[in-house]
């Protein structure tokens, strides 16, 4: 058991006082409790946040990038989420939202829906290229990339071998920018705005390639208030930024923060969109089990409702969903993308992963089989021993857990209060 | 005491008429067999196998259960279930073929493919059937890589 270092979520000791919480409500149970603070296990955790929005204490921390982080690139360019867009009131169109990261102080503000529907199109070729396998696992959401390595590494075959849309942005600005800003190259920082941490740790950590093309993700809660006050004190960039839009957005790819916007573009195709981790993680082993075989692509989220569910955000996920659902439908089905770019693009390779995603299996009972049997034998008869309460006092989320860790010889048997009670 | 004496055993019992817990069993033996720390492909066989033997029991049978047992190099699973029983084996086996009534297939289930897709992923399969008192299945799966 190795505590907590590479994931973009981390217990803060000062404030975390030891209850059950996060430990409970982890999808994964990878949370136990030791001395009185809850310690995240390495090779357990996907990343997906819940934790976070568990704590009534405050304690578990995402490790996003911080405005003091910023300072080591002289320019400073962002993609925001296409969440963001949602996150303020009905009024405010995501041109002055734009224009206000450019007064916060970023030198380039990218729009990254046209990039979603680029992205849409590449996978429309790579359905037509590739028969097999089914159902494709679309690639946007690294804790769905981060369980599949885990708990499904059968299906990491089945992931779309196409960068999301967040890399393809900032590769294509990489190999822009300097020629276009004359800004040298290690001068530029691209930083993501994100409503979740995972996307933290896909840029330290990725699972496709050797190196994230983004320096870091801003949470969406850090940088909201910047924003707000920028959007109020600014009134007049209201008008500037309707005569001088940014960009011009696709309406395919706005939508693309909504569970099931994705696959919205797939007119031709049988798709079929999941959200929340529980049911991400039951869909995963019905494709597993070959029951979904007759769909094409499966979009899987772990957020609920899609991104705009992400723990990082502001405002209530309903309200944000029926905001971008009203973007979707003022923007209707404009696309942006010529299809000669993207199918350049494709056949350039320059859209796709650098290698496949590997399985990372958590370990087994024991590596030797004969001793991994006994250890599983012993687990059901310490099992049977315990109250089955699930109280979590023990420091495990569960008594199954519990008998779990002592078998491999991280808990004790009277670290159970009950068993200890009776014991003495 | 030889290698081949040290098991694993557990059962698991499955209720008639049950789909909402479907897929639970095979869940677990999955998830069981990882830990054992077989290899990918054998524990997605066992799931695959137990889970329409599971699906089976649901469907028609008042009960049954599931009985696994791990041995070294082998995975051994036995369904038994008091249901109808099936007259015809050769025909139930055929791919295609089913008795599912038209609930069980609005839920998705009752292809036809049950049976013939457990004896495709076993390594050993057996079957025998009593018309009025139930079937049993037996399903062996080796672990060492080798078929029979």
């Amino acid at each position: 058991m190795t505590n907590n270092t590479r994931h973009s979520v981390q217990i803060n000791p000062q404030r975390c006082i030891g209850c059950v919480h996060c430990m409970i409500a982890c999808p994964t149970k990878a949370i136990r409790i030791k001395h009185d603070k809850a310690l995240i296990i390495d090779e357990l955790c996907i990343d997906c946040g819940e934790c976070l929005r568990f704590c009534p204490e405050d304690a578990v921390e995402s490790k996003t990038t911080s405005f003091s982080d910023l300072k080591a690139f002289p320019y400073k360019v962002v993609i925001p989420s296409t969440v963001l867009y949602g996150q303020f009131d009905n009024a405010t169109l995501p041109n002055e939202i734009l224009f206000a990261l450019r007064r916060v102080g970023f030198d380039y503000v990218y729009e990254i829906s046209a990039i979603c529907e680029l992205n849409n199109s590449a996978l429309e070729m790579y359905l037509a290229a590739h028969l097999k396998p089914r159902p494709l696992i679309s690639s946007t959401c690294p804790v769905v990339i981060r369980l599949i390595q885990r708990r499904f590494p059968s299906l990491c075959e089945h992931v779309v071998p196409i960068e999301p849309p967040r890399e393809n942005a900032a590769k294509i600005l990489r190999a822009n920018l300097p020629r276009m800003t004359k800004v040298p190259a290690s001068n530029i920082g691209i930083f993501h705005i994100t409503p979740c941490p995972a996307k933290m740790v896909s840029i330290n950590h990725p699972a496709s390639m050797e190196k994230s093309y983004l320096d870091g993700a801003i949470s969406i809660r850090d940088i909201f208030k910047t924003i707000y006050q920028t959007l109020h004190q600014n009134k007049e960039d209201t008008i500037m930024s309707h005569l001088f839009p940014e960009t011009i957005f696709s309406g395919t790819g706005v939508g693309t923060a909504l569970s099931g916007g994705e696959t919205r573009g797939l007119k031709n195709h049988r798709t079929v969109a999941v959200s929340g981790v529980r049911d991400t993680i039951r869909v995963l082993n019905q494709v597993e089990l070959g029951l979904l075989k007759d769909v094409d692509v499966l979009e899987c989220t772990v957020c609920p409702d899609g991104c705009v569910g992400g723990p990082l955000t502001v405002e209530n996920r309903y309200l944000a969903k029926s905001r971008i659902l009203r973007l979707v439908n003022m923007m209707g089905e404009r696309t942006v993308v010529d299809n000669s770019d993207m199918s350049l693009l494709y056949h350039k390779d320059f859209l796709s992963f650098h290698h496949p995603i590997a399985p990372l299996e958590p370990p087994p009972l024991d590596e030797n089989p004969i001793h991994a049997i006994s250890k599983a034998n012993r687990r059901n008869e310490i099992f049977q021993r315990l109250p089955r309460k699930d109280c979590g006092a023990c420091g495990a989320p569960d008594c199954r857990t519990l008998a779990d860790d002592i078998v491999r010889g991280q808990a004790a048997h009277d670290d159970c209060p009950f068993v200890k009670k009776e014991e003495t | 005491m030889r290698t081949t004496d040290i098991v694993f055993r557990q059962e698991f019992p499955v209720k008639g008429g049950d789909f909402s817990r479907a897929g639970e069993v095979s869940w677990a033996i999955k998830n069981l067999l990882k830990e054992l720390g077989l290899s990918t492909s054998v524990v997605l066989r066992a799931a695959i196998a137990t889970y329409e033997a599971e699906l089976n029991i649901i469907m028609y049978a008042l009960e049954g259960r599931l009985v696994l047992s791990v041995r070294p190099g082998q995975v051994y699973v036995v369904v038994e279930d008091s249901g109808p029983g099936i007259e015809d084996i050769e025909l139930a086996m055929t791919e295609g073929y089913s008795t599912a009534t038209l609930e069980m297939r609005e839920l998705g289930f009752g292809a036809g493919m049950g049976l013939a897709n457990i004896k495709k992923n076993t390594d050993v399969f057996l079957i025998t059937s009593e018309v009025g008192h139930g079937t049993r299945l037996e399903l062996t799966f080796l672990t060492n890589g080798q078929k029979p």
